[in-house]
């Protein structure tokens, strides 16, 4: 019976956080929107979206409970990243730190179309 | 015990064997003989041989559940199905190394044994070059993660397997990944061994290929293997999600295209020399720098399962070594490879490869800077930043709007110089895809532009390559990859613009609607398997028609170790999957229930295995200008 008194055990552990999930209403489009975006802050690579850690789930009703208070999307995340940094949202933004990150791949961009137009331009003049 | 003994003995011997294919090979280039040294043949088997023994040791010792062995002991458990118990081998640091190891002399042996028709002293510095590797991983293997560590006293039981790794998918996923990236090895050191001989032709070209086609058409299985695995266990429906170590399975797979596409014309036309050696160098150093990203656990993903920072440094070190030497190697050798600067017209076949390879570097740019660039800004200033979809979805998708028109006209162009004259057929071409991009827009309600010109762009490639089918000179192989990208492309489009999901918390016996659907959660049940017990919800969602259809999601609490894991329950059609997932919360009662309805799923997983078949008759192919 030690199996049935693990899965017990389990199960206890697993509700002891969903106290806040009373409430029987969908996730609307948005709520789903904003946790896709939002990095669960104590999972392995997990989106709030995609976790059921109590993190993600207590997070969730934060999410709704903004909504409901009127906030917009990106009121939303403005206030995650103050409270949590950066890390927490997947959208890395533009900032004076992502600055390369965006410019980098671009110039790659601009670099390598230089480069075969100068070589087929040069090649020409042979 | 004895048995692990015999086992790290066996991979110390075949260290031994390796230093001697090295030195002797060395003693060789030296010599004047026409042929290879038996010596270096024998010495290739043997160093295959041991590794071979000691593969099979410890996939005995996992067979057996042999608990004094360290490795099992960590990874395995008594009462695991004996299909885990085999793949628990490579679902671990140690044995996947060892397969890494085994893939790695497989291959050089079988280089050996298909060059025999190339010259004496290229095949010689490919042989040194590979070695290199070779011993490097020994190495590797024997001082920091050996597969044979023995524990005493011997434990009563194992601590198991993580159980999202217990999936059919998952457990042949990175054999094949490996094919894939260890293969890129044999690249990377025949190019070395070409420059150092001055042999970097088009009888390189032609012979390179083959291996070049063999590790893109396996890291594509495996890749898409992942996918599936990714889909189907994790439980969110998904299947990519730019994550850390997903990016680092594309990167090679991204240098790879760029390099089949760029050997052809080396082949064909001579040309391209030091681009086809920079891209064999990068391709295999991004597999390397894979591998210590993942294994060091700088990277934060979902499947990072086991990690120690010493086997990090002791890569990064490897790393470096060979990024010298490859270095050092192409500036000293590169003025041998002059090439006749021939013209290059602009409407050619040449011209579309530098455009595939342009676009090619541009992709592994973006997801290159995307992984690594949170890591450096983390180091020097330690600050945290996530780089995820939404910085992958603004750099990507603009940009494939231009790479998809230049993919649908490519092929189409001859090589040297293609005479551009105007016909009725492209009215037709322009029409079709009108027609067909505003069906699709209207089907799909779409108002974005940027996704309607993508749609139409999308479109445009996929009937170009349709139709080439039914043009004279086509190469079936290559069109048919082709195809399946666009059929890819196309599929996840779709999906992506027009699955719908539905979340919500609620009790056996209620229902709730989706669409035309209502779904209703009719009962649980409890079983007990072997290793885990489960929870079984039973539903049904009944459509407008009045069919029925059964799903019955799990909630599975393993064991060995104890976690709980979510199975998705999905039925899939030829059009759409519908997808379910349960999980528990806190009133006993209520649980999570997460529907969603996926447009095209199994096409994404069609189109993929469509280029890998175009990829495999390529391999196969008897005609040589399969590209």
């Amino acid at each position: 019976m030690a199996k049935k008194k693990i899965l017990i055990l389990i199960l206890l552990l697993i509700n002891i956080f969903g106290n806040c999930y009373s409430e029987n209403k969908p996730y609307s489009k948005l709520e789903n929107d904003i946790s896709k975006n939002l990095r669960c802050l104590i999972c392995q690579g997990q989106s709030i979206y995609d976790s059921n850690s109590e993190f993600a789930l207590s997070m969730r009703v934060y999410i709704r409970d903004q909504i409901d208070s009127g906030y917009s999307e990106s009121q939303i995340y403005n206030m995650l990243v103050k409270k949590y940094g950066q890390w927490i949202v997947y959208d890395p933004g533009y900032s004076k730190k992502t600055f390369l990150l965006w410019f980098i791949p671009l110039l790659f961009f601009l670099l390598g179309g230089a480069i075969i137009y100068l070589r087929i331009y040069k090649s020409r003049k042979l | 015990m004895i048995i692990s003994n015999i086992g790290f003995s066996s991979l110390f011997l075949g260290l031994i064997s390796s230093l001697v294919v090295f030195s002797c090979s060395v003693a060789n280039v030296k010599k004047n003989s026409l042929s290879l040294s038996k010596i270096i043949y024998q010495f290739l088997t043997t160093q295959f041989f041991f590794v071979i023994i000691g593969f099979f040791i410890l996939l005995y010792s996992f067979i057996i559940s042999d608990f004094s062995n360290e490795t099992v002991y960590n990874n395995s458990h008594s009462t695991k199905p004996i299909f885990y118990k085999i793949t628990g081998l490579w679902g671990n640091h140690e044995g996947s190394l060892l397969l890494w190891l085994l893939v790695l002399t497989s291959f050089v042996l079988f280089f050996f044994i298909d060059s025999k028709n190339e010259p004496k002293k290229f095949r010689l510095y490919t042989i040194i070059f590979h070695q290199i590797i070779v011993i490097g991983f020994f190495i590797f293997i024997l001082k920091t993660s050996n597969p044979f560590d023995t524990l005493y006293p011997i434990p009563q039981e194992g601590l198991g397997l993580n159980p999202i790794l217990q999936d059919p998918a998952l457990a042949i996923h990175p054999p094949i990944l490996y094919v894939g990236y260890v293969g890129t090895s044999i690249i990377f050191a025949s190019a070395l061994g070409a420059m150092v001989t001055g042999y970097v032709n088009k009888f390189w070209a032609k012979n390179l290929k083959k291996w070049i086609l063999i590790s893109w058409t396996f890291l594509t299985g495996g890749i898409l293997l992942g996918s599936i695995w990714a889909y189907y266990e994790l439980g969110w429906g998904g299947f990519w999600f730019w994550d850390p170590v997903e990016n680092i399975s594309l990167m090679p797979w991204l240098s790879l295209t760029a390099l089949l596409h760029c050997v052809s014309t080396l082949e064909k036309r001579d040309l391209l020399k030091n681009w086809s050696i920079i891209l064999s160098i990068v391709t295999f150093m991004l597999s390397v720098t894979g591998t210590f990203l993942v294994r060091s656990g700088i990277l934060n993903s979902v499947h990072t399962f086991a990690n120690d920072p010493t086997r990090g440094i002791y890569i990064l070190i490897f790393l470096f070594v060979l990024i010298f030497i490859s270095f050092v190697i192409f500036f000293i050798f590169e003025s041998k490879n002059l090439e006749n600067k021939k013209e290059i017209f602009f409407l050619s076949k040449e011209t579309s490869v530098l455009i595939n390879n342009w676009f090619m570097m541009y992709f592994l740019s973006v997801v290159l800077i995307g992984t690594v660039y949170p890591i450096f800004l983390d180091v020097i200033t330690s600050e945290k930043i996530s780089v995820g979809p939404p910085f992958y979805n603004k750099l990507l998708i603009p940009f494939l709007i231009p790479f998809f028109l230049f993919m649908s006209v490519g092929p189409s162009m001859s090589w040297i110089k293609t005479n551009f004259r105007f016909k009725i057929a492209f009215i037709y071409y322009f029409l079709t895809t009108f027609t067909a991009t505003i069906l699709t827009i209207y089907y799909l309600s779409e108002k974005d532009l940027l996704l309607i010109i993508l749609i139409f762009s999308l479109v445009f490639l996929f009937i170009k390559t349709v139709t080439n089918f039914f043009e004279k000179n086509t190469n079936y192989a290559q069109n048919l990859s082709h195809l399946g990208f666009a059929m890819l492309m196309l599929s996840i489009l779709f999906n992506s613009i027009s699955s719908t999901e539905i979340i919500k918390n609620i009790k056996v016996g209620e229902s709730f609607n989706s669409k035309n659907e209502r779904i209703t959660f009719k009962k649980i049940i409890t079983e007990e398997e072997k290793n885990y017990s489960s929870i079984i919800g039973f539903f049904e969602i009944k459509n407008d028609e009045n069919k029925t259809i059964k799903l019955n999601p799990e909630i599975r609490i393993y064991n060995q170790p104890v976690i709980a894991t979510s199975e998705a329950a999905i039925k899939t059609t030829f059009f759409k999957d519908r997808f379910i997932t349960i999980n528990l919360i806190k009133d006993e009662q209520l649980f999570n229930v997460r529907y969603q309805n996926k447009p095209f799923m199994i096409w994404i997983w069609i189109s993929t295995m469509v280029i890998i078949f175009g990829g495999t008759i390529a391999i196969f192919s008897k005609k040589k200008n399969y590209i």
